[in-house]
């Protein structure tokens, strides 16, 4: 079949390992001045689950979206191609000898011939496709839509289809009357999958699916997504910025920094073997939470604004700790090394001398250290002082369909203190009742039982105006800091509110305020931001305008719920290491809300395990993670994305 | 329905540069929902024939020729001379008759369109942010008025109300056109709400009212603005074809009536196609000039799409 296919250059499949079923070819992407995606070039074959891993910024998402011709506008293909080879050997192609197969250039193909294509040939599933659910159609409704705009199939068939669609990703049918607000996110973004998979595409394009679910669900997906996979041979392409992720599940990763492909290679040898230096250094961030002595690095410095003309050189060097001269003059290309390939000078010169060991560590870079012990904030954990008390508190909820009436303990008899310069980590998957007792504690929801009361006032009793006024004294940080801030207003005037609400700033006075507010949490000089909109700060920015706002009415208590989560690996240890000043320095007293042991054990003087609405375990952050006794901890610790498990193990 | 496909406005994942447009907007002194409209070249083009609509409505007392009301012309006569479009049947000036039609056709679409999305906005609102029994009862509401036949409800409550004229068929209009907008703002808030800026709101201190107007609406300003204009757009329509039908007061000056006269004259079969023709003509502009404004009506509370 290569030496027919020879005859016909540019209609056929290429050669190499098997036959591509996508193959990209010097693909350029821009917008408008900015270069997202520059001169990329890789194939994927059918069957196979490529990762493919990145910062926000690094044109990830533009590279998929622009596989499948979803680039938003001004978004532009400005070169290259994107062959589709998987067309000719579905359907009636297949009797009879064995066609030429026609790639198509799905940079060019038509509106129609793509529609076709998209659902039956290829999907996606993005990180907000739980939220892009059409919220007045039933879930079944929004999968009748599908099938019966692609298929022939109606009524009781389609019916059973989409039975067994749910079933696959582990939904049971019954969830077919829900509407999307019914759900929880981890279901919302399942059925998102099965919509994806419901004509059985040959290429699944995954844009971080799971980011922002809690880490059980979002193994559990993942795991899901993979013996799919496996079973039905679709090629995917997992995109996110979450190393451990990508490395637990994929047979094939490429990272890619700054609109190009620096490294490309197995999972199993690039955890034993990273190549390129921007690879070493995303894996300096994991550490196992268990040891005596924890180290997470970060990459310090920022992506390079691509917008900028005449950058010349390998754009990583400011960055990196290898550079040497001619990484500034020259930029490197994506060239065969180690097992692998790989774009950097230092790693080429390496791999041509011997076995490519460089004398630097992979954990090189800045490093945020959490000791064995806290001993940074003052006294002993016992003798600060207690802020605010939780004491035996229960709730239930009670949920009513039709006649059934469902009734869920969320909370059951959990106790619990918040003291001054002391960061409490809450644990538990999604539905333990981390979030109703984090509700509890900034007053929004009421026990049924027991009391929360902050110095004499009990917080649980509070109703109208006396709640308001106590917002003064607790605020949130939350997980997704793009979700937190309104994009219709500027930085300015989202900082402003809380201090004309909460501290009767007004007037001349209100500028200096804010400018003090964004100076103190690392964003200077400060004049530069109040003027900008949330979606010109890249996502740590927008997470430290989130934490400026939480502070303007110097509150006594902070609930930070899984603040770095959606957070670039790169990045985190930064956002961990401003947490950690701020409760140091002003002695705010921290729920801090993960499902994250690593980061927990990094910031949190005391952790609380909660499971099924009961606390299972708790003391001082290092006991707790090391002594692990409750099987769900064990099953948490167990669930964190380790890319350097399977070497140790 | 909204599939996962193609239809999700997400974030671009690259940092972006600062917004022309943005820049634009602070620089200058015009409400920023021109300059962003203005941004977009198909809604310009919108913009400027509306502008022009408008201009020949505001000033129709300068700018035609005749009173459009006086029978004093000889009748029927062919377009030239003091009379560029020629004369109707009964001899009035029909260039004149256009000129003041623009403001009838303008009225109906500002007062109707600010109506309905008024009630719309109300009962979306209220539904959508109190939700409980009083979503329900309103979206029974909502659900009643959607199925209940627009068409023939609007020529039942013309055809035999005892007052004839411009403002029952604003009303009538109103009362039946205000469903879907309200559908569709209730569902947009029951995403909004929802959001973490709200919560954060919340906890900034802001109050209720602040919470909708200051953090929800602006987010809805695209939804809100379409809104107007498919309202406007359907209350024009509306109010033609209603007087075409009869149905109006076939005193006044408008499009409609222009064309129910030019029809009961039998314009077509005298050959005066410009008279029925003009009119028409003037209504698909109208009618296109606020779909082609509509085009950039999604970068109003979406800052990404502002970037050229
Ligand atoms: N408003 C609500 N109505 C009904 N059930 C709820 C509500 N909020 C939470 N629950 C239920 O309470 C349990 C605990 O949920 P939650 O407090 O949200 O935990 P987490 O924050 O860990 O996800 C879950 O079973 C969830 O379904
Ligand atoms: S080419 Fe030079 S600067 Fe770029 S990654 Fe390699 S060593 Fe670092
Ligand atoms: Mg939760």
């Amino acid at each position: 079949m290569t030496e027919r296919a020879s005859l016909e250059p540019g209609a056929v499949s290429p050669e190499g390992a098997g036959s591509p079923l996508l193959s990209v070819e010097n693909l350029s992407v821009s917008y408008a001045a900015t270069r997202a995606v520059r001169d990329v070039s890789f194939q994927l074959h059918d069957g196979e689950f490529v990762g493919l891993l990145g910062e926000s910024g690094s044109g990830k998402t533009t590279l998929g979206n622009a596989l499948l011709r979803l680039l938003p506008p001004p978004g532009r293909i400005s070169e290259g191609r994107v062959m589709w080879w998987g067309s000719a050997r579905t359907g009636e192609a297949r009797e009879g000898p064995e066609p030429h197969r026609a790639g198509r250039d799905l940079t060019t193909i038509g509106q129609e011939d793509l529609r076709r294509l998209r659902w039956r040939e290829m999907s996606t599933v993005f990180q907000s496709s739980m939220n892009s659910l059409n919220p007045v159609l039933t879930i079944e409704t929004q999968f009748r839509d599908v099938i019966e705009e692609h298929t022939a199939m109606r009524g009781a068939p389609a019916r059973q289809r989409i039975g067994q669609l749910l079933e696959m990703v582990m939904l049971d049918p019954s969830y077919m009357r829900f509407y999307p607000h019914e759900l929880s996110g981890g279901m919302k973004q399942r059925v998102a999958l099965a919509l994806a998979l419901a004509l059985r595409p040959r290429f699944v394009l995954l844009d971080e699916p799971t980011t922002g679910l809690d880490v059980i669900v979002q193994r559990s997906i993942l795991d899901n997504v993979r013996a799919l996979q496996r079973e039905q041979g679709f090629a995917v392409l997992l995109i996110s910025h979450d190393l451990g992720t990508v490395m637990e599940v994929s047979d094939r990763v490429m990272v890619m920094y700054a609109g190009k492909i620096v490294e490309d290679q197995r999972a199993s040898t690039m955890i034993a073997e990273p190549m390129h230096p921007y690879t070493r250094g995303l894996l300096g961030a994991y550490a196992d939470p268990r040891a005596r002595e924890v180290e997470i690095a970060y990459i310090p410095g920022r992506p390079p604004d691509l917008s900028r003309p005449g950058q010349r050189g390998c754009l990583f060097a400011p960055r990196c700790q290898e550079a040497i001269d001619v990484c500034r003059a020259e930029e490197p290309v994506l060239s065969a090394m180690g097992q692998g390939e790989a774009a950097c000078h230092v790693a080429e010169a390496a791999y041509a001398a011997g076995d490519g060991r460089r004398d630097q560590s992979a954990r090189a870079g800045e490093v945020f250290t959490a000791p064995a012990g806290r001993t940074d904030r003052g006294p002993r954990v016992e003798r600060r002082q207690e802020v605010l008390a939780v004491a035996g508190v229960h709730k239930r909820y009670r949920s009513r369909r039709g006649l059934k009436v469902t009734e869920v303990d969320a909370v059951q008899d959990v106790s619990f203190v918040l003291r001054a310069g002391t960061v409490t980590a809450l644990v538990g998957q999604s539905g333990s009742g981390k979030t109703t007792l984090a509700r509890m504690v900034t007053g929004v929801e009421r026990p049924d039982t027991g009391s929360v009361t902050f110095g004499e006032l009990r917080v649980d009793r509070l109703r109208g105006r006396g709640l308001k006024a106590y917002r003064r004294h607790v605020q949130l940080v939350f997980q997704d800091p793009f979700a937190a801030l309104n994009p219709a207003h500027t930085i300015g005037y989202t900082l402003s509110r809380p201090l004309i609400n909460h501290q009767d700033v007004t007037g001349a006075a209100l500028r200096p305020a804010i400018e003090e507010l964004l100076e103190r949490v690392g964003l200077s000089p400060a004049s530069t931001y109040i003027e900008k909109y949330p979606h010109q700060l890249s996502g740590g920015q927008q997470q430290r305008v989130v934490v400026a706002r939480a502070l303007a009415p110097d509150p006594e208590i902070i609930v930070a719920d899984e603040p770095i989560s959606m957070l670039d690996v790169s990045i985190r240890a930064e956002i961990l290491e401003l947490l950690d000043t701020l409760v140091r320095e002003r002695g705010i007293a921290m729920l801090y809300i993960t499902h994250d042991l690593l980061s927990a054990r990094v910031l949190a003087d005391e952790v609380l395990v909660l499971h099924n609405g009961k606390l299972v375990e708790s003391g001082a952050t290092l006991e707790v993670i090391r002594g692990a006794r409750d099987a769900y901890t064990r099953q948490l610790l167990d669930a964190i994305p380790n890319p350097f498990a399977t070497r140790r193990g | 329905m909204s599939t996962p496909i193609g239809q999700v406005a997400k974030p671009i994942d690259s940092e972006p540069a600062p917004g022309d447009v943005a820049a634009a907007v602070r620089r200058s002194r015009l409400p920023s929902w021109v300059v962003i409209l203005w941004a977009n070249r198909k809604s310009r083009i919108g913009l400027i024939m509306l502008g022009l609509f408008i201009f020949v409505a505001v000033f129709a007392p300068l700018l035609a020729t005749h009173d459009p009301k006086v029978t004093d012309f000889a009748q029927s006569l062919p377009p030239g001379g003091a009379h560029p479009l020629g004369t109707t049947a009964s001899g009035q000036d029909i260039l004149s008759q256009l000129v003041y039609g623009a403001r009838t056709s303008i009225v109906v679409g500002l007062v109707a369109g600010t109506v309905v999305t008024f009630i719309a906005l109300l009962v979306g609102l209220t539904a959508g942010y109190l939700q409980g029994w009083v979503d329900e009862v309103l979206s029974f509401l909502i659900n009643l008025a959607l199925v209940v036949p627009v068409l023939p409800l609007m020529i039942t409550i013309a055809a035999y109300s005892p007052v004839r004229g411009l403002f029952l068929i604003i009303f009538v209009i109103s009362i039946t056109g205000w469903a879907w907008g309200a559908r569709v703002k209730r569902a947009q808030i029951l995403t909004l709400r929802s959001r973490d800026y709200i919560t954060a709101a919340r906890f900034a201190g802001e109050g209720r009212l602040r919470i909708i107007f200051a953090e929800i609406m602006p987010n809805m300003m695209s939804l809100v603005v379409a809104g107007f204009l498919g309202a406007a757009a359907g209350a024009i329509g509306a109010e033609a074809g209603l007087e075409f039908l009869g149905l109006g007061d076939p005193t006044t000056v408008s499009w409609g009536t222009m064309l129910y006269w030019a029809n009961n004259s039998g314009a077509m079969l005298t050959g005066q196609w410009i008279w029925l023709g003009a009119p028409g003509l003037a209504i698909a502009l109208l009618l296109s000039s606020l779909t082609l404004i509509n085009f950039g009506v999604d970068a109003l509370s979406n800052p990404h799409l502002r970037e050229r």
